[in-house]
């Protein structure tokens, strides 16, 4: 995984690309708190959110199989956690109406990152009256991920680069060694920049 | 008034490596002072004690004064106001998510208005040759643009003192050349860390050579780099620019 995984936008900016990010993050918001907050019985609610982001991602002519890879990813984690409802009785109503409004939510967090700039998203946040540390951890995040993930990409080269015998238990066992190594880089390089702020009058 | 005064300044990281044995040297205003010595010699060591970064503890507070004042806790502000360090890796440095946003850091944090941070990143992004590169992603930069935006970033503090660690390593032929010729416009004092001695030889009128955290030589860079003999038992050789400036 590169650096490029992460800059995976829809490049064919329409309307809603074009659109301010505080607006965007502010249906957003409220779209998904709407979703959380509906009682699971009200599916005319849920039937209403789903047509509507639809109608988006429509009008906006954004790629719908773009949208759905993206949430694909996620679901193992929606399913992990939406799973358990299952273990009590009635458990696949609950189970089926968790699985919709958690998906109703992811895809709206999606739809509004494949639109907007995250660089735009923060802007808008710092803006607002939310904590600076958590703002100035996002954006840290932000630039950061890029770097390591290039860096782990490095490693991975490197390493494919001299594995000559392959093996399922020897791939795992070189694979906990990067990570481990990754970790370490990581937290190096973070010194390395809490310097580089310092240097510049970081209070 | 000297800008620089390091008088027998230790440091030994919490491993137990003994990075600098007692080093004293000065630097007057408007010098520029090439670092060289092989990797590990305490170049970059030594260099984060000049903006007050090292030690952690100021218990040997006094080692190092920047323009007569001593570094201590309680004025590195003004010794990062007065020390622009330019760090080895320009990943570290750029934090920012564009171009402007990191240039502007360092006035923001010194206190500057809007109107003065906005006319302040101009001039500097103007300096290093990166006009309309304001909202560019920091991290979609080549290389050579990142080491320039990085040099902003410093100036954009004005500093006094310029401190630069390796600021020619990775850069290709021609990036190092105009890298060179925007570091001798910079009127500041300047001290930089290099393992290339063609720029110490084009830039520095003066060289120290460190090694295993001690100074080995201290003197005008023509007559120490074209000692073989020295270069040779420091991990170092006579730069081929010399060989050039005065044949055998």
């Amino acid at each position: 995984m590169g650096a490029h995984h992460f800059h995976a936008h829809d490049h064919r900016p329409g309307w809603l690309h074009r659109g301010p990010a505080g607006l965007k993050l502010g249906v957003a918001v409220g779209l998904i708190l709407f979703v959380v907050l509906l009682p699971r019985t009200r599916t005319g609610g849920l039937l209403a959110v789903t047509i509507l982001l639809l109608g988006v991602v429509v009008a906006g002519r954004i790629s719908g199989r773009f949208l759905v890879r993206r949430l694909l990813v996620l679901e193992p984690f929606v399913l992990g956690v939406t799973v358990l409802a299952l273990l009590q009785p009635g458990g696949l109503l609950v189970f089926g109406a968790l699985l919709w409004k958690t998906n109703l939510c992811l895809f709206t967090t999606v739809l509004l990152s494949v639109t907007t700039p995250f660089t735009d998203l923060l802007r808008v946040l710092s803006k607002l009256p939310v904590p600076w540390i958590f703002v100035t951890t996002l954006t840290l995040m932000h630039r950061y991920l890029f770097v390591l993930a290039d860096e782990s990409e490095r490693m991975r080269r490197a390493r494919a680069s001299r594995t000559l015998v392959r093996g399922r238990r020897f791939e795992w066992k070189l694979l906990s060694t990067v990570l481990g190594q990754l970790f370490v880089r990581a937290s190096e390089r973070a010194e390395r920049i809490y310097r580089a702020m310092c240097a510049r009058g970081w209070k | 008034m000297n800008a620089l005064e390091i008088t027998q300044l230790k440091y030994r990281y919490r491993d137990g490596t003994e990075a600098l044995r007692g080093i004293s040297f000065r630097v007057l205003p408007g010098e520029c002072v090439a670092l060289l010595g092989p990797n590990g010699s305490g170049k970059s060591t030594l260099l984060l004690h000049l903006n007050g970064l090292l030690p952690e503890k100021k218990s040997e507070a006094g080692a190092v004064k920047i323009f007569g004042e001593a570094v201590s806790s309680a004025n590195l502000e003004l010794v990062r106001r007065q020390v622009g360090l330019v760090f080895q890796d320009p990943d570290d440095q750029l934090f920012c998510p564009t171009v402007a946003e990191d240039v502007a850091f360092g006035p923001q944090q010194l206190g500057l208005s809007e109107t003065e941070t906005v006319a302040r990143v101009k001039h500097c992004l103007a300096q290093v040759g990166l006009s309309g590169f304001e909202g560019r992603s920091t991290q979609h930069l080549s290389h050579g643009e990142k080491r320039r935006a990085c040099l902003a970033g410093v100036l954009a503090c004005d500093p006094r003192i310029l401190v630069l660690d390796e600021p020619t390593s990775d850069l290709d032929p021609r990036g190092r050349r105009e890298f060179k010729a925007m570091l001798r416009r910079l009127p500041a004092t300047k001290i930089i860390a290099t393992h290339d001695l063609e720029l110490a030889v084009e830039l520095c009128a003066r060289t120290i050579v460190l090694d295993h955290g001690e100074i080995i030589a201290d003197g005008r860079t023509g007559e120490l780099l074209s000692d073989e003999k020295l270069m040779l038992a420091h991990g170092l050789e006579r730069p081929h620019i010399l060989h050039h400036l005065h044949p055998h």
